[in-house]
């Protein structure tokens, strides 16, 4: 007497979406798209590196072009900032709070990435005497982002531990490796919003060797408002 | 309709001889009728309390004393005091509640409301509702009564029935069929009240046994008038409180069977009114197939609906990663070109080094040739001079060799 399986139970097995083959087919898939995508950011890692390098001698050729010409070369307005919160949350007025809270920085050493307009300057301008900020290089920048990058995920803060879970979110913009969000936000490309949105704000140590004053500016011998280029090595500090 | 059976057709029995089906009738409209619970406890309580009798506390009842309080000063509680002295009632409380011999709180009045009214379509809701769970079995069992031996629920009865005269028939015609298990129970569990009930002529319990529900009372009425737990009723006027005893559904009935077939004409169905209640039609159930679990596993709703969802934990666990700049495997998976990265630039480095080295070879090669050569250039011009000290020269030598 052959066992009768009743006929619901079998339809039901068949729609089942745990059932092993579907989850095989599915590992299969996950896993050829996966290979894929390490495939892709090989390619797009190695041409990222060319195009910065380039850059760079572009920059140092126009710059020897113009001491022969005897004019100057005036490079480009940089583009990107890095922001670091260095004041705490006590006594800080409205205006700057607000401004503050929407830039993401809600927390004593709490960084950052902006593109700089005259919008955010200003922007800048108010919340100065709480943060310093400058120009990061591609290091510094690969250095946040490869160490202390975290997406929001889910309403979560999670560290990015594969390409994966860079390709999940970020795939419509073209962005689906480490690489690329790195040079998305290095050179504020077309999606850099969306790049920067997925990266939770970087949640940074306090400097090794200590600030001199927050309360003064960085200019007057102090730590707070624009330091350029020496937000590279504070970031060394703080990472 | 609902969780029952279906029974189009129903068996009706003899009163006498053999238990076996002498015909058979369709089942009226009303036993699919929607079993609503709620609609009948609700109309039960109400019901309940149209039997009752105005009782009330005496008007005067505690206020025959021209108690005054004796106020403040005295060591006393300011409560009125039955004025007056040479007897012990005199000086004690009066008047309050709380006073011993006092009157009570809001003491009751006639013109409390004793009765109640409901919409008479809610009374016929409850009424179709009670006699729908008469049919099904595991209503009637769960209600207490002894249904085991039945032949068939809803139990119907030739119309023999309806021209019993003697108690003694209707006892046998009990047994006959099965149900006199049920007056058994009745006569087994008779109790005499807890409670002041008991001397107030209200002594004895009893359980409720089977409801015989007739269309024509030809003797029936008497004949099981005195059968403990049995109660009988015309099909006409059939009440809730006793289809329903305490608002629990699933009363034991035996229908005779013109009684039975004119149930489709008391109560009507969805498409004929009845003919007894004016534009009264059977209560539509809100849903119209309740096996709710069928209809989910249905092929029509399985197909459209989408995967479950994994199990999610909102706070899922925390990703361990290591530093990527200490551990080369994490660095690697996030940027698979970084062992290349690095080989590239270590061969770079190495080039510039060995160019570096190359240069500063070349230049070290070229400045100590140069230096020989202007030696012994020197050393020639030094010997057309054919000047300067000996000592110099010979100092000059040595340095040279050095």
């Amino acid at each position: 007497m052959s066992k009768q399986v009743p006929e619901t139970i079998k339809k039901q097995v068949k729609r089942s979406f745990n059932s092993k083959e579907v989850k095989k087919e599915k590992n299969q898939k996950r896993m050829t798209l996966l290979k894929d995508i390490q495939s892709k950011a090989f390619k797009r890692a190695e041409k990222y590196e060319k195009e910065y390098l380039d850059q760079e001698q572009k920059l140092v050729e126009l710059k020897q072009k113009a001491l022969k010409e005897g004019s100057f070369y005036r490079e480009p307005e940089p583009k990107l900032a890095f922001i670091i919160r260095i004041r705490g949350i006590v006594g800080v007025p409205p205006k700057p709070r607000k401004i503050l809270q929407l830039l993401r920085l809600r927390r004593i050493y709490s960084g950052v990435f902006i593109r700089l307009n005259k919008s955010s300057l200003r922007m800048l301008h108010f919340i100065d005497p709480y943060v310093t900020w400058g120009y990061p290089d591609v290091e510094t920048v690969r250095a946040l982002i490869y160490k202390r990058g975290h997406a929001r995920v889910n309403h979560q803060r999670k560290i990015i531990d594969s390409n994966e879970m860079i390709y999940d979110k970020l795939q419509k913009y073209d962005i689906i490796c480490m690489e690329d969000l790195v040079h998305e936000i290095y050179t504020v490309g077309k999606n850099f919003k969306h790049a920067n949105s997925f990266l939770w704000a970087f949640k940074l140590k306090p400097p090794v060797g200590g600030f001199s004053t927050v309360k003064r500016s960085f200019v007057n011998k102090g730590e707070h408002g624009n330091r350029e280029q020496y937000i590279n090595t504070l970031v060394k500090k703080m990472i | 309709m609902t969780t029952q059976q279906l029974r189009p057709i129903v068996s009706v029995f003899p009163i006498k001889g053999k238990v076996k089906t002498i015909k058979q009738v369709p089942l009226p409209s009303v036993f699919s009728a929607p079993i609503r619970p709620d609609v009948v406890r609700f109309v039960h309580t109400n019901m309940a309390k149209n039997n009752r009798q105005a009782h009330a506390v005496s008007t005067t009842a505690g206020e025959q004393t021209s108690a005054t309080s004796w106020g403040t000063g005295r060591a006393v509680a300011r409560i009125p005091r039955v004025k007056g002295s040479g007897t012990g009632r005199s000086g004690q409380a009066a008047f309050g509640n709380m006073c011993r011999g006092g009157r009570m709180y809001a003491p009751k009045k006639v013109w409390r409301k004793w009765h109640r009214k409901i919409n008479t379509n809610q009374k016929r809701y409850a009424v179709c509702s009670a006699i729908a769970a008469t049919a099904v079995t595991p209503l009637v069992m769960s209600r207490g009564h002894r249904v085991n031996k039945l032949p068939e629920l809803p139990l119907v009865v030739s119309d023999q029935l309806q021209s019993l005269t003697k108690t003694r028939q209707a006892v046998k015609f009990l047994k006959f069929i099965g149900a006199y298990r049920d007056v058994e129970k009745v006569i087994r569990t008779k109790k005499t009240r807890v409670g002041q009930g008991k001397y107030r002529n209200r002594r004895h319990v009893l359980r409720k046994g089977p409801m015989v529900v007739y269309a024509r009372n030809l003797g029936i009425k008497k004949a099981f008038r005195n059968i403990p737990g049995v109660e009988t009723a015309s099909v006409y006027t059939l009440n809730l409180l006793k289809l329903a005893p305490g608002s629990q559904m699933g009363r034991f009935i035996i229908w005779t069977e013109s009684a039975f077939k004119l149930l489709e004409d008391i109560y009507g169905s969805w498409e004929k009114p009845s003919k007894f209640k004016s534009g009264f039609y059977l209560p539509r159930p809100v849903m119209v197939n309740t096996d709710v679990e069928r209809i989910i596993k249905s092929d029509q709703v399985q197909t459209v609906l989408r995967n479950r969802r994994p199990r999610s934990r909102k706070y899922g666990k925390k990703i361990q990663r290591a530093d990527p700049y200490e551990d080369m495997s994490v660095m690697v998976k996030l940027n698979p070109y970084y062992k290349t990265k690095l080989q590239k630039q270590k061969e770079l480095e190495e080039k510039n080094k060995k160019e570096r080295k190359e240069i500063v070879d070349k230049s070290r090669k070229e400045y100590e040739d140069w230096l020989y050569f202007s030696e012994e250039e020197e050393e020639e011009e030094e010997e057309e001079e054919e000047e300067g000290s000996d000592e110099d020269r010979e100092i000059e030598v040595l340095s040279d060799e050095n």
